[in-house]
């Protein structure tokens, strides 16, 4: 996993809940902390915060996600304005996101192993959006979503229909976005 | 007990500053670390950027080196690039060959989802992209890079916008693809994403560009080249390769076809080389591309009306196969009588003046026609027969057309053996000279002879020399046969005026215009008087008039010298070529001769006998003495008398005799008369 989602992990965690439960989490954790945004680190670790965090908070694993995504989407709007510049609705915005995360990830670690969503258009504002991805973190890309929406001030109703966590190929969201 | 310096109680205050402090560093420390890892990031991200900048530009490189056609190339820069920008659709523009012509909308696209964009394609290929009009237009009009956004304020501008918008489109860009400044293509992609291409990526296309343009340039040359290989720089005709790959191909349709017949037309220019040498090159050069314009013209113009029932014209051609030499192919002839309307078409336009240095110059062709229907399976053949019949349209009086026929194919081998033959005679003796006395008619005395050449052929018995003498200057030999004449003559006449004591007598030889024009006429003449030792003055060079006004200046320098060698001049045909009596007047001469055609009946002919006069008149203007021949009846010779001839030669006194026979008639003449 990348040093960028334990970076925003932290910054989400302290700005909420404060310094010393980041440093409580870590220590729950058995980990040390110090992760910088160039460098990589086992899956494990996340997996082992996000359970602490679960269990501090009294949250299930996947609602943590969840909520660490949509939290963290106006932090990456802060470090990365140029990727949300171009769109003006949450829709056209998430059409990219192969785009954005592919390339940019590619950039500062080659070879590194991505998500890959696809994207099918219903009717007007329905989108059924599919995410295939090893760490089976769709739980985070969901919470991705609502941040996105939140960023483009909309509201978003997200189903998801199919799960790799219930032995789906691949995880299916429908995502409806209104104003 | 605690000792206090160990164990000091820390104030409250102390330790809320410490905290304070600690996390001021802490703040400075992760901002630091922050700032450390953006600048990393920034510094991967363009180091990736430029990587791959590098790779695009590596790849189309390789692909511009590679491509054979200028296509591939593109559509390989199209895809290329689609990748690296994550474009969907790339599609390719070329400039027409015609600078004031439209962009051509190609075929060559770059399609991520094939059908997706079938309507927006559709419309693009239908477009035509004038300079100003859409993106490309635009591109073409500023030498730069376009781009559209949807949503701004001239999207309305682009015609295709709303179809691309329908596509699922937010932006379009157009780049050039330039040879120096001139925009040779364009490259447009269009984006679902809402962007506009920032300095990095213009940069980038501007190379691309560049590339590509060194492409189109590397095929523009191959095409010039492949077009200069095949066609006359002058005129900007087929040349002879590339008229004999198409009477190639046309020979393989004739043999497959049933029916399918065509045309040669061999047409060469009537005295050009009389245009060459009186007006310069110059005039030659813009004769050739004139004539060169008339017979493209020919073709064009005027098709259905020469063929009747044809097919179309496309396939005719004008090719320059050097020199004055055209040939015309005719495709897919109904008839015979086609390459015939055709053939005399072209004498009608040739027959009209041209202008040459601000002169009107009047030319005329003549033209062979060879038919396809003959069978023929090999291209040098056919060509041969329309050059066959060209030659005897040129032997039948010029300015007109003959179609080859057996006949003709028979007289150029015999041609051809005569070539052959001469060649071998000038070494083996075959060749003799015959001498006619050239008599005074008052006395009746013998002044002279004219050396005139014979060949007795082992097998063809003697050959006239009216046949012999063209071959012989065709090919160049009538110089060594006309040194060979003048060492000969001399060397007798030399033993002649030794013998009977004459030294007046005289010895006319003729010289052709090539050995007048490119041979080492004087040297020639200086060795053969030195070493024969005749007498002064009785050596007499006869010249044409016509060789001698192909090249008026050049025949003085040359008269001069041989006048400064004591040789006696005469021009001979007097009155049959076109020669302007001012140059006759420059002219050092001293002979006129009269041409047989105006004398043979002229006792019966006013007219004749009135020329006769005119030129005897002239001669005595210009002092000059007058020679008639070809006096056959004694009418004939008392005509030539009363007009005032000098001297006459012809069979009324002796026809052209052996050397023994000559001397023997003079030797008769030495004697008194027996009375």
């Amino acid at each position: 996993m990348k040093g960028i989602v334990f970076n925003l992990l932290q910054e989400v965690v302290c700005k909420e809940y404060g310094d010393d439960t980041w440093d409580q989490l870590l220590d729950d954790a058995g980990l040390d902390g110090s992760y910088t945004s160039l460098g990589s680190y086992a899956d494990a670790e996340v997996v082992a915060l996000v359970n602490a965090a679960a269990a501090a908070l009294n949250l299930s694993a996947q609602d943590v996600l969840r909520w660490f995504g949509r939290r963290a989407m106006p932090l990456l709007a802060e470090r990365y304005p140029a990727f949300f510049s171009p769109h003006n609705e949450a829709r056209s915005f998430i059409l990219t996101l192969n785009n954005i995360i592919h390339p940019e990830v590619e950039k500062l670690y080659p070879g590194a192993t991505t998500p890959v969503f696809d994207f099918e258009s219903v009717e007007g504002d329905r989108l059924i959006v599919g995410y295939k991805s090893a760490r089976k973190l769709c739980a985070l890309a969901e919470g991705f979503m609502a941040g996105a929406a939140d960023h483009f001030h909309e509201q978003t109703e997200i189903e998801h229909p199919a799960c790799m966590h219930h032995g789906a190929d691949k995880c299916v969201f429908h995502v409806r976005f209104h104003k | 007990m605690s000792d206090s310096t160990n164990d000091p109680v820390v104030p409250a205050a102390a330790v809320e500053a410490e905290i304070a402090r600690l996390n001021r560093r802490l703040k400075r420390e992760t901002a630091a670390r922050k700032e450390a890892e953006a600048i990393a990031e920034r510094g991967l991200r363009d180091l990736y950027q430029r990587q791959q900048e590098i790779s695009l530009l590596e790849s189309i490189a390789a692909a511009a080196n590679e491509a054979a056609e200028v296509e591939a190339a593109m559509q390989h820069a199209l895809s290329a690039v689609c990748r690296f920008a994550r474009w969907p659709l790339g599609h390719l523009l070329l400039a027409s060959e015609n600078p004031d012509e439209a962009l051509l909308s190609t075929s060559i696209w770059h399609d991520e989802s094939p059908g997706r964009y079938g309507a927006l394609r559709s419309l693009t290929e239908s477009i035509l992209f004038t300079a100003g009009i859409g993106l490309p237009g635009r591109v073409v009009t500023t030498c730069a890079p376009a781009w559209a956004n949807l949503g701004a304020s001239d999207e309305f501008a682009y015609p295709r916008f709303p179809e691309a918008q329908r596509a699922g489109f937010s932006s379009l860009f157009a780049f050039p693809v330039m040879i120096g400044s001139e925009v040779v293509g364009v490259l447009e992609f269009f984006s679902p994403e809402l962007q506009s291409p920032d300095q990095a990526l213009l940069r980038l296309m501007a190379q691309i560009g560049t590339q590509l343009g060194r492409v189109v340039e590397r095929q523009r040359a191959k095409l010039r080249l492949m077009h200069d290989a095949l066609h006359d720089p002058l005129t900007q005709l087929g040349n002879r390769k590339l008229f004999l790959n198409r009477l190639q191909h046309f020979m393989q349709r004739a043999q497959r076809v049933a029916n399918y017949q065509f045309a040669v037309l061999f047409v060469d220019l009537d005295r050009f080389k009389a245009v060459n040498d009186g007006l310069g090159h110059q005039a030659g050069d813009d004769l050739i591309v004139a004539t060169a314009q008339r017979l493209t013209a020919c073709l064009r113009g005027t098709d259905l009306v020469a063929r009747g029932n044809d097919t179309g014209s496309e396939d005719d051609i004008v090719a320059r196969l050097g020199g004055d030499e055209f040939t015309i192919l005719l495709d897919n002839i109904g008839n015979p009588q086609a390459p015939v309307r055709v053939a005399e078409r072209v004498l009608a336009m040739l027959a009209e003046p041209f202008t040459l240095e601000n002169q009107q110059v009047f030319i005329s062709a003549s033209i062979g026609i060879a038919l396809s229907s003959s069978g023929y399976t090999n291209v040098q053949d056919i060509l041969r027969d329309a050059d066959i019949a060209m030659y005897h349209a040129k032997q039948h009086g010029r300015a007109r057309w003959m179609m080859f026929d057996q006949d003709m194919q028979e007289k150029a081998l015999r041609r051809l053996q005569l070539e052959a033959a001469l060649r071998v005679a000038l070494q083996t003796d075959a060749l003799t000279i015959y001498y006619q006395p050239i008599v005074s008619p008052g006395d009746g005395l013998i002044r002279g002879f004219e050396a005139l050449v014979r060949w007795r052929h082992p097998e063809y018995g003697l050959v006239p020399p009216a046949e012999f003498i063209p071959v012989a200057e065709e090919i160049g030999l009538i110089v060594e046969i006309g040194n060979w004449v003048l060492e000969q003559a001399c060397a007798c006449l030399s033993r002649w005026q030794r013998t009977y004591g004459c030294a007046e007598l005289a010895m006319s030889v003729n010289v052709s215009a090539l050995q007048l024009s490119d041979g080492d006429l004087v040297g020639q003449v200086a060795r053969v008087l030195e070493t024969s030792g005749i007498a002064h003055g009785t050596l007499k060079l006869e010249l044409t008039e016509s060789s001698v006004m192909a090249d008026p200046d050049h025949s003085l320098k040359i008269f001069h010298m041989l006048k400064g060698l004591g040789v006696q001049l005469s021009l001979d045909d007097f009155g049959t070529g076109y020669s302007s009596l001012s140059h006759l007047r420059r002219l050092p001469i001293d002979t006129l001769k009269i041409d047989r055609s105006f004398v043979s009946k002229m006792d019966s002919h006013e007219d004749k006998r009135q020329i006769a006069e005119v030129v005897v008149m002239l001669a005595r203007t210009l002092g000059l003495d007058v020679v008639a021949e070809g006096a056959e009846t004694a009418a004939e010779v008392s005509a030539l008398q009363e007009v005032g001839s000098d001297f006459v030669q012809g069979y009324f006194y002796y026809k052209p005799l052996e050397e023994q026979a000559a001397s023997d008639a003079l030797c008769k003449q030495k004697s008194p008369p027996v009375t």
